[in-house]
């Protein structure tokens, strides 16, 4: 079915929510799934297998700040990674960035786009190998990225490819939709009887 | 050669951002039904209504079309045969009088069997990327049945009964920006006449009124046959469109900082211009003047059965009888009379007469102020992104100057948290609940700021104030949300409400009334403290009656003199 973007910006919000992030990162969530979407790319579907890898327990999967390299024990969940790399924009103009394990690497495409923006410059985005490149607007993406990236290396880039816009995906994969829906609807609150009464506000009669 | 203006600030946020002073906000030259009315008028728009396929008992279908120089936008309206019993007007409805979508363009005969199959249906059905908003109406009961019988029985409906209510229909939810699958925002942004907010929305709106009218003369004429009559070009003139708000609109104005503020801080730049003016022409004074008389008839049409709003009543009418006698003696001749008039009524009025008196001066002054429509949108995506940069003290302090008033009270204490914002799982809409009542705190969405403020401000305390914010967040991302506000706060200084939104004392209904005056609503009638009525459009002159010279004052009823 055809969702509009901001159909998709609400639920990848709540969604997040519902799998235990902060709103702060299920915002960046959202934003970064619409951005993905208006790109031609299914973020839906990629919300939707990072949200079940069950990394938003930020201790082991947010890079250790202190580290050369951003790595923790355990898989560098892409929205804290990209959110801190968005963050330290400023930071690509002394040099590249260097990530271990991190799980869902096209995630981190939007967020390096939020730097290309901040930095009005290109980033060029290294993950195992496949290069992706960003200049906030548009996005030059390999068609399939692994579901794990061992190594990614982020830097400015002086030159940009020739971008070839893609129409925005709007027709997310239905099962995703529905995984994302389930995860959303962990944030709705069960009605009670007392609650539609009160909490709408209304209870006078309407056929007047 | 022209005295210098004086610079006259715009007004503090820190007293424009309290709840009490949103929730007697007026509706100006700067609200969006009569920036679109302005614009139809001077670009000439043309109305048609190719379809009108409606039977006698008033069940089917119409098409409105608004044409405007580069683009067509039609009003696709179905009427419904509804039982008493299930018009309601709360968001958990399932049926209505009338439901309607905004096409973009002209719609063909396939477009309107998709519209047919699922605007009937509102939330349950589907929109698509042609559709810029969905929306339904229902009935007045007591007024339509009455204008009805009245008409049929070749009779005019009695004033006072029309005066009582205001409208013949209210719409209950007018839903626009991606919604059900209807068209993003970005698709129309950049047209002219969309770019400022809600366009689509208010000719949505203004084209129902339309369709509202004509079927209530068509149904008349079928009922009535040869001895119906039609209704009154001037009663039907007065004549708005209700609309019924409930809670989910309150979060809005939360949610949205940046273009909040634009919509706060572009009324507050326009009072700043005219209090600047230095010499008030007479004709402009005398505009004003009449103003004045015709806001004092407005505020006696205004009904509420509500205590705080008549209370409220009691004290603009008051308001507008000091007015009126400061007015006869007041020298309009000095330097910067509008300043001294605003400043004499920060002394002399309550706020609903403070803010009616800083939207009626800009009325003489469309040529100084009317250019700010195009700044109330939200152009500044980049204010999303945190520059995680910034030292924590520069985040402290930022938190506050918005929010100073919210760090040193008690959030623990009940009465300062007892309410909560939640979603219901029913029909995804946003509540309000009791915290220590209602099994509702897991479910909090974000909209207590100042709370949030404090929090995150305590937590700062503990870094070292030269450290970067960055690192902060990859601490503490149960912060972020309030870090990002806080950086808003730096192009949007009307951007956070300062008062406390979860209080045991929150009266929501001020949160709607903001935003509502900003549409352009007049009457509130707040029906609790969180669901209010309004009207919308009435005394705007109809398309076939619309012209540049009635498209901006009709708001303010005629006075006999």
């Amino acid at each position: 079915m055809n969702r509009s973007l901001n159909e998709i910006e609400a639920t990848a919000k709540r969604a997040t929510r519902g799998a235990g992030y902060s709103w702060g990162l299920a915002e960046e969530a959202s934003k970064a799934t619409r951005w993905l979407s208006r790109q031609g790319q299914d973020g839906v579907a990629a919300l939707a297998a990072l949200l079940d890898k069950g990394l938003a327990q930020p201790a082991d999967h947010r890079p250790c700040a202190a580290d050369e390299v951003w790595r923790n024990d355990g898989d560098l969940c892409p929205l804290a990674t990209g959110a801190f790399l968005s963050d330290c924009a400023q930071g690509l103009r002394s040099g590249p960035v260097t990530m271990q394990r991190v799980a869902v690497p096209l995630f981190i495409l939007p967020f390096a786009a939020n730097a290309a923006s901040e930095l009005r410059c290109c980033v060029r985005v290294e993950m195992d190998g496949q290069v992706a490149m960003t200049d906030g607007g548009n996005l030059q993406c390999p068609d399939v990225l692994p579901e794990l990236a061992e190594r990614i290396t982020v830097q400015t880039s002086e030159t940009a490819p020739p971008w070839r816009p893609r129409g925005a995906q709007m027709c997310p994969d239905p099962d995703s939709w529905d995984r994302l829906a389930v995860l959303a609807h962990r944030t709705y609150a069960p009605a009670t009887e007392e609650s539609r009464l009160r909490g709408a506000g209304a209870g006078l009669s309407d056929n007047d | 050669m022209t005295p210098a203006q004086p610079h006259i600030p715009r007004r503090d946020p820190a007293k424009m951002m309290r709840l009490s002073r949103l929730g007697s906000l007026h509706q100006c030259r700067l609200s969006f039904m009569r920036i679109l009315m302005r614009r139809m008028a001077q670009e000439n728009w043309q109305f048609s209504r190719p379809v009108f396929d409606i039977d006698r008992k008033g069940v089917g279908r119409a098409v409105y079309t608004a044409m405007g120089p580069e683009r067509a936008y039609s009003l696709v309206a179905f009427a419904h045969d509804l039982p008493a019993e299930k018009r309601s007007d709360r968001v958990i409805a399932d049926a209505w009088d009338t439901t309607f979508a905004l096409f973009d363009g002209i719609p063909d005969e396939s477009d309107i069997e998709r519209l047919a199959e699922n605007v009937p249906l509102q939330e349950a059905g589907r929109v698509s990327q042609r559709e810029l908003s969905l929306s339904r109406a229902n009935r007045s009961a007591r007024l339509w049945t009455h204008v009805v019988d009245r008409l049929a029985s070749g009779q005019q409906p009695d004033l006072q009964q029309i005066e009582a209510v205001g409208y013949l229909m209210r719409t209950t939810a007018v839903y626009g920006s991606g919604k059900f699958g209807a068209a993003d925002r970005d698709v129309i942004s950049d047209r002219a006449e969309m770019q400022p907010p809600f366009q689509a929305e208010m000719l949505s709106v203004y084209l129902t009124r339309t369709f509202v009218r004509d079927l209530v003369n068509h149904i008349a004429a079928s009922r009535g046959g040869t001895q119906a009559v039609s209704l009154d070009p001037a009663i039907a003139r007065g004549l708005g469109i209700g609309n019924s708000t409930g809670l989910g609109m309150a979060p809005f104005i939360v949610n949205h900082p940046i273009l909040f503020n634009n919509w706060m801080m572009v009324r507050e730049e326009a009072i700043s211009r005219v209090r600047a003016v230095a010499r008030a022409a007479p004709e402009d004074v005398k505009t004003f003047g009449q103003l004045v008389k015709q806001s004092i008839l407005s505020v006696e049409h205004w009904r509420s059965e509500h205590p705080v709003q008549l209370d409220k009543l009691v004290r603009l009418k008051a308001d507008l009888k000091t007015l009126a006698q400061h007015l006869s003696s007041w020298d309009a001749t000095v330097e910067c009379p509008w300043n001294t008039l605003i400043e004499w009524s920060e002394r002399s009025l309550s706020e609903e007469g403070q803010e009616l008196v800083a939207s009626l001066i800009l009325e003489p002054y469309g040529a100084l102020v009317d250019g700010l429509a195009g700044c109330m949108a939200d152009g500044n995506p980049d204010a999303f992104r945190i520059d995680g940069s910034m030292p924590v003290s520069a985040v402290r302090a930022l938190l506050q100057e918005c929010f100073g008033w919210a760090l040193d009270l008690d959030w623990s204490d009940p009465a300062n948290c007892a309410r909560a914002w939640y979603v219901s799982e029913e029909k995804l809409e946003p509540r309000m609940g009791e915290r220590f009542e209602e099994p509702i705190a897991a479910y909090e969405q974000p909209l207590a700021p100042a709370r949030d403020a404090a929090a995150a401000f305590s937590a700062l305390e503990a870094w070292d104030p030269a450290d970067t914010v960055a690192r902060f967040l990859l601490q503490h991302p149960e912060h972020r949300h309030t870090v990002r506000r806080a950086q808003m706060g730096r192009v949007a200084p009307y951007g956070e409400i300062r008062d406390n939104t979860i209080s045991t004392s929150v009266m929501p209904v001020d949160m709607l009334r903001a935003k509502l005056s900003f549409f352009g609503a007049t009457h509130f009638d707040p029906r609790s403290d969180r669901w209010v009525r309004i009207c919308m459009y009435a005394g705007a002159p109809y398309p076939e009656e619309l012209t540049p010279g009635n498209a901006d004052l009709w708001v303010y009823p005629e006075t006999a003199t």
